[in-house]
C-alpha cells in the first residue's frame, strides 16, 4: 500500500514494485516490511541469498539529506525515527493501521509473523509439524531477522516477539488471516528447500535432506552441542543464531527460544500487561521449571514438546511444538544465562553485546512502527523495566560467556570463529556412522539377542524363491509374504506370556498361556518394512502401526531420517520394528534410536526382518544389547553397495516393482 | 525302542542355548509321548505363541470372531509345518547381487484333501501357502445309531494315486472319521506313505488308533490332549 502511495521513495526495481503491489493477501506486517523496503519476494529467498537492494538505507539517506542528520549518529536516530514517523509517515501508517486493522491485532500479527524465535510460528493446524521437524526446519529464518538487509548497524529489523504491547482485545479476524500468511510463507520456504534437496539421477529420485545420524557407531547418543546465546532485548541474538546456523551448514539444528517459556498470566497480570506495566524482562516472567527439563531432554537427544506461547492471551496454546535433539541445539533468550542450571548445560556461551542506544532504537522502531504503540508507552516500559532488567540480570550474565560478540549479527569475524569451533567439536564427537558400521565386528559368534527362525525345508524353499533373481514379481511377492508371516509368528512367540486357566465348552478346565503384553504396536521402516505390515495386521487384531522413513543419502552414504509417525504414548508399547533386510544396520539403528528417544525401553523393542547381514546383527546387538533381533537368515557379507551377499537384492524395489531399468526385470513389465 | 526324532519349531536347531527349563521339560514330555506313537506322529513345535492360540480356541468365552481369527492362525502354522513333510530337492540359484545361493526346490505333484465339514476350515490356509494346489473332498458321516463312519461323498483329482496327499481334519477324538477317509484314499490307490494328515487337536486315543491302523502315514498335530475341543466346527462355521 505504501508502495503504491509513494513509489518513487523506494529504490526498488520495477519488478519488485510490481511484486509488492501484487500481494494484497499480505496483512499488516508486510506493510511494515514494505515501509522498510523489504518486499515479499525478498522474504522468500532467505536465508540463502543476500539481498541486493537496500532500500531502507536509501530511504534513510534521502531523509538524512533532507533533514541533515548523520547516518552514523546513533543517538539521534531515535529522534530521527520519531520525526520521520511523525512528519511524513506517521499519519499514513498509523492511520492505515487504525482504519484497517487496529493496532492490537497488529501487534498480534507481528508475533505470528516472527517464526523462528518463538514456537508460535508453527502453531497452525494445517502445518504438518512432525514432518517439518524431521526436515530440520526449526531454523527456517524469517525475513525480518536478517541483519543483512541493512549495511549500517543501526537498522536491524525487529527480531523479538516480546510483546509488551499486546493488547487484550485481540479479536480481529485479521489475525487469523495473518497466521495463514505466515504459514504459507513457511510452506513456500519449505518447497523451495525441498526442490534443492531432490536429486534426479537416471530414473531415480534421491532425497538428500533428512536427518543424519545423531549417535555414534555404537548407537549411543552423541550429546548435541548446545550453544547458549544471551543478550539484551533487540541486541540481535536471533540474527547471530541465524548466521551461525547458516554458516554451520549442517542439516539438523534445533533453535529453542526462551520466549516459548513465558509464564501463563492470570487475569490481573493480563491487565497489567496491557497497561505496559507487566515486567516481561524479569526472571520471574519465565517458567524455568519447564525450561530446564525441556533443554535437558533436548540435550539428551530426546523428543520434547515445546509450549507455544500466545502473546495475545498470555497463555499457552493447547498444541505444542515437537522438537528433537539435534547435532547442534541453539538456545537463545534475554535471560539465557540467568539460571545456573541452564548455564551448565550450554557447551558454548555467547553474549551478544550491542550498544544500548542501538537496542533502544531498534526497540522504538519495532514497537512504534510495527506494533503501532505510542512512544510514551514504549519509553516508559524501557525506563521502568527493560533497562533495569538489563542492568540487574542480563549484563551481569556476561561473566558466564565464553565469547562476547560486539555489534551482533554484523560481526562476521566473531561468527566465523564460533562456527569453526563448533565444527571442530562436531568432528570430535563423530557423526559418520555407516562405513564404520560395515567394518565393525565381523566373524564373532552371533550374539545372544538374535532369534533365528528355525530352518525347515519350507523356509529354505521360500528363501530360494525370493533370492532367485529370475523369480517373477508375482511369485516374489507371494513367497516373501509367506516368509514374512512365519517370521512375524515367530517374533510373537518371543513376547512375554503368562499362564492362565480357562473353562472349555467340554466342561473341563484347561491350563494354557496368554500374552501378558497388552499393548503391542508395529513400526515399519519405510519402504521395505511396509511389506511386513500386512502380516503383522494378520496376526494381531487391530494393531497400531507407526512408520519411519529413513533413506540413504547417496552422496554421503549415511542414513537420514525423513519422516516419522508413531502411536501416541509409544513408550507404553511393546514395539515390533520391521525392516525387510538389514545390511549394515544403519537404518535399523537409527530407527531404534528414534524409539529410544521416544522413551521406549530397549527391552521392549523387537527388530524383525527377513534377512540380515552378520555385520548388521553384530552392530545392533553391540549397540543395543537388549533389543531382540528376529530374522529368518543371516548372510555373511555385505558388498560395497551395502547389499547383503548372497542376499535378495533390493527387496523394496523387487517387491514394489521399482527396479531401475538397467537391472534385470523378469516380469518385463 | 525306536529313537524318536522330534522336529521342534524352537531354538534347538540353532545351537543357541536359550532353552528355558520349561522348554526342555515339554521337550522331554513330547519325547516320552512320542515313544508310544512311533516316528510318524509329529507334533508342531510348541512355543508360547502356539500355546496361546490353543488356549484361545479352547476358552469357552472366546467370541466367534476371535475364534475364527485365531483358528486361522493356528491352521496356517500347522499347514506350513505339514508342507515341511513334502519332498524337496537341492538346487543352486543366483541372487540379484550375482552370488550363488544353495537352496531347496519343492517337488511338484501334491494335492490336498479335506474332510467335510471341519476339514474345509483348513483349505484356506493351504491355499494361502500353495495358490493353485488341487483340493479334493470327502464327506464322512457317522451313523447316528451305530456311530460307525461311512463315506457319503468323495471327489478327488484324477491322478491322485501319483500325488502326495495332504489330508486335512482339525479335530480327532476317536479317529474313526480319519480312518474311514484314509481307507477311501487307499481305495483310490493312494499309498499310505504318501498321505500326510494335518490335524490341530487330537486325543491320545485317536492318535494311537490312527497310528495303529496306518503306521506308514505321517501325522502332524499341534496338541495331544485327552479332551478334544469338539466345538471347533460349530464355532468356526457359526452353527452352534
Amino acid at each position: 500500500m505504501r508502495a503504491r502511495a509513494a513509489p518513487p521513495l523506494h529504490s526498488l526495481s520495477s519488478i519488485q514494485v510490481d511484486e509488492s503491489i501484487s500481494l494484497p493477501r499480505l496483512g499488516p506486517p508486510d506493510i511494515c516490511l514494505l515501509t522498510l523496503g523489504i518486499t515479499d519476494s525478498d522474504c522468500l529467498q532467505l536465508p540463502s541469498r543476500r539481498r541486493q537492494h537496500l532500500p531502507i538505507t536509501d530511504y534513510f539517506n534521502w531523509y538524512s539529506s533532507r533533514i541533515g542528520l548523520l547516518q552514523s549518529d546513533f543517538t539521534s536516530f531515535a529522534c530521527f525515527l520519531f520525526l520521520f514517523l511523525l512528519l511524513h509517515e506517521a499519519d499514513i501508517i498509523t492511520g492505515d493501521f487504525k482504519k484497517n486493522w487496529g493496532s492490537p491485532s497488529m501487534a498480534a500479527s507481528i508475533q505470528d509473523y516472527d517464526p523462528p524465535s518463538s514456537a508460535s510460528s508453527e502453531s497452525d493446524p494445517c502445518d504438518p509439524r512432525e514432518y517439518e521437524d524431521v526436515f530440520g526446519k526449526d531454523f527456517v529464518v524469517s525475513p525480518s531477522e536478517d541483519g543483512d538487509i541493512v549495511p549500517s548497524k543501526i537498522i536491524t529489523p525487529p527480531q523479538s516477539p516480546r510483546p509488551p504491547s499486546a493488547g487484550s482485545n485481540q479479536k480481529s479476524p485479521r489475525a487469523r488471516r495473518q497466521r495463514t500468511t505466515s504459514i504459507s510463507k513457511a510452506a513456500i520456504l519449505k518447497t523451495s528447500q525441498k526442490s534443492e534437496s531432490v536429486l534426479r539421477s537416471n530414473h531415480r529420485t534421491i532425497y538428500t535432506a533428512g536427518r543424519p545420524p545423531w549417535y555414534n557407531c555404537a548407537g549411543q547418543q552423541v550429546k548435541p552441542f548446545v550453544i547458549g546465546i544471551c543478550g539484551g532485548s533487540a541486541s540481535g541474538k536471533t540474527t547471530v543464531a541465524t548466521k551461525i546456523i547458516e554458516a554451520l551448514d549442517i542439516p539438523w539444528v534445533t533453535l529453542l527460544s526462551m520466549d516459548s517459556f513465558y509464564k501463563v498470566l492470570n487475569e490481573k497480570q493480563h491487565e497489567i500487561a496491557s497497561n505496559n506495566e507487566y515486567n516481561f524482562d524479569h526472571p520471574d516472567a519465565f517458567d524455568f521449571d519447564l525450561l530446564i527439563p525441556t533443554l535437558r531432554r533436548l540435550k539428551e537427544g530426546k523428543k520434547v514438546d515445546v509450549p507455544i506461547y500466545n502473546f495475545v492471551t498470555h497463555g499457552r496454546e493447547s498444541k505444542t511444538k515437537t522438537m528433537y535433539g539435534a547435532n547442534v541445539v541453539i538456545f537463545e533468550g534475554i535471560l539465557a544465562f540467568y539460571h545456573p542450571e541452564v548455564v551448565k548445560m550450554c557447551d558454548m556461551k555467547i553474549f551478544v553485546d550491542t550498544d544500548p542506544d542501538v537496542r533502544l532504537a531498534r526497540r522504538l522502531k519495532r514497537d512504534i512502527c510495527e506494533r503501532g504503540r505510542d512512544l510514551e508507552g514504549v519509553l516508559k516500559q524501557y525506563i521502568n523495566m527493560v533497562k533495569p532488567a538489563f542492568c540487574h540480570y542480563i549484563a551481569p550474565a556476561m561473566v558466564h560467556a565464553d565469547i562476547i560478540v560486539p555489534r551482533g549479527g554484523d560481526n562476521t569475524v566473531a561468527i566465523e570463529l564460533i562456527v569453526h569451533h563448533v565444527h571442530t567439536q562436531l568432528t570430535k564427537r563423530g557423526f559418520k556412522v555407516r562405513e564404520k558400521l560395515a567394518n565393525s565386528i565381523v566373524g564373532q559368534p552371533l550374539p545372544s539377542s538374535i532369534y533365528l527362525l528355525p530352518t525347515s525345508p519350507q523356509v529354505s524353499g521360500l528363501h530360494t524363491f525370493i533370492r532367485n533373481k529370475d523369480t517373477s514379481r508375482d511369485e516374489f511377492v507371494f513367497y516373501s509374504k509367506r516368509l514374512i508371516r512365519l517370521v512375524i509368528e515367530y517374533a510373537l512367540s518371543l513376547l512375554p506370556f503368562k499362564e492362565v486357566t480357562v473353562e472349555t465348552p467340554q466342561g473341563v478346565t484347561y491350563i494354557g498361556k496368554r500374552c501378558s503384553a497388552d499393548k503391542i504396536c508395529g513400526v515399519s521402516i519405510l519402504r521395505a518394512g511396509e511389506t511386513m505390515e500386512q502380516a503383522v495386521c494378520d496376526v494381531c487384531k487391530d494393531i497400531r502401526i507407526g512408520k519411519i522413513l529413513i533413506q540413504t543419502n547417496l552422496t554421503t552414504g549415511e542414513p537420514e531420517l525423513y519422516y516419522l509417525r508413531l502411536p501416541k504414548d509409544i513408550k507404553d508399547y511393546l514395539v515390533i520394528l520391521m525392516d525387510a533386510t538389514v545390511a549394515t544396520g544403519a537404518a535399523a539403528m537409527m530407527a531404534i534410536r528414534v524409539l529410544l528417544d521416544h522413551d521406549v525401553p530397549e527391552e521392549n523393542i523387537l527388530i524383525v526382518s527377513l534377512l540380515m547381514a552378520e555385520s548388521g546383527v553384530q552392530t545392533i546387538a553391540y549397540a543395543f544389547p537388549q533389543v531382540r533381533i528376529v530374522t529368518s537368515a543371516v548372510d555373511p557379507e555385505i558388498n560395497d553397495k551395502f547389499y547383503v551377499l548372497p542376499g535378495i537384492g533390493n527387496f523394496g524395489d523387487r517387491y514394489f516393482g521399482t527396479e531401475p531399468s538397467d537391472a534385470p526385470n523378469p516380469d518385463g513389465s | 525302542m525306536v529313537q524318536v526324532e522330534v522336529p521342534v519349531m524352537g531354538d534347538l536347531a540353532q545351537g543357541i542355548d536359550r532353552r528355558t527349563k520349561e522348554e526342555i521339560r515339554t521337550h522331554d514330555i513330547k519325547a516320552e509321548l512320542l515313544e508310544d506313537y512311533g516316528p510318524n506322529l509329529k507334533l508342531l513345535g510348541t512355543n508360547d505363541q502356539v500355546r496361546e492360540l490353543q488356549t484361545i480356541l479352547r476358552d469357552r468365552n472366546t467370541s466367534r470372531s476371535d475364534f475364527k481369527f485365531y483358528a486361522d492362525r493356528l491352521i496356517r502354522l500347522v499347514i506350513e509345518e505339514s508342507l515341511n513333510q513334502l519332498p524337496f530337492s537341492k538346487c543352486v540359484i543366483t541372487t540379484p547381487t550375482g552370488a550363488p545361493y544353495n537352496g531347496l526346490k519343492y517337488e511338484r505333484g501334491n494335492c490336498g484333501v479335506s474332510i467335510v465339514r471341519s476339514g474345509e476350515a483348513m483349505e484356506q490356509g493351504l491355499r494361502d501357502c500353495c495358490r493353485s494346489i488341487r483340493i479334493g473332498k470327502i464327506l464322512v458321516e457317522s451313523d447316528a445309531e451305530t456311530h460307525e463312519a461311512r463315506v457319503v461323498y468323495a471327489r478327488f483329482p484324477e491322478d491322485i494315486s501319483s500325488r502326495k496327499v495332504l489330508l486335512m481334519y482339525p479335530i480327532m477324538s476317536t479317529g474313526n472319521t480319519v480312518i474311514k477317509a484314509v481307507t477311501v484314499l487307499k481305495e483310490h490307490n493312494v499309498s499310505e506313505e504318501n498321505i500326510i494328515l494335518s490335524n490341530l487337536f487330537s486325543t491320545p486315543f485317536a492318535a494311537k488308533a490312527v497310528v495303529q491302523a496306518f503306521p506308514q502315514m505321517t501325522i502332524l498335530t499341534s496338541e495331544l490332549h485327552p479332551v478334544a475341543p469338539n466345538h471347533f466346527g460349530q464355532k468356526y462355521f457359526g452353527t452352534d
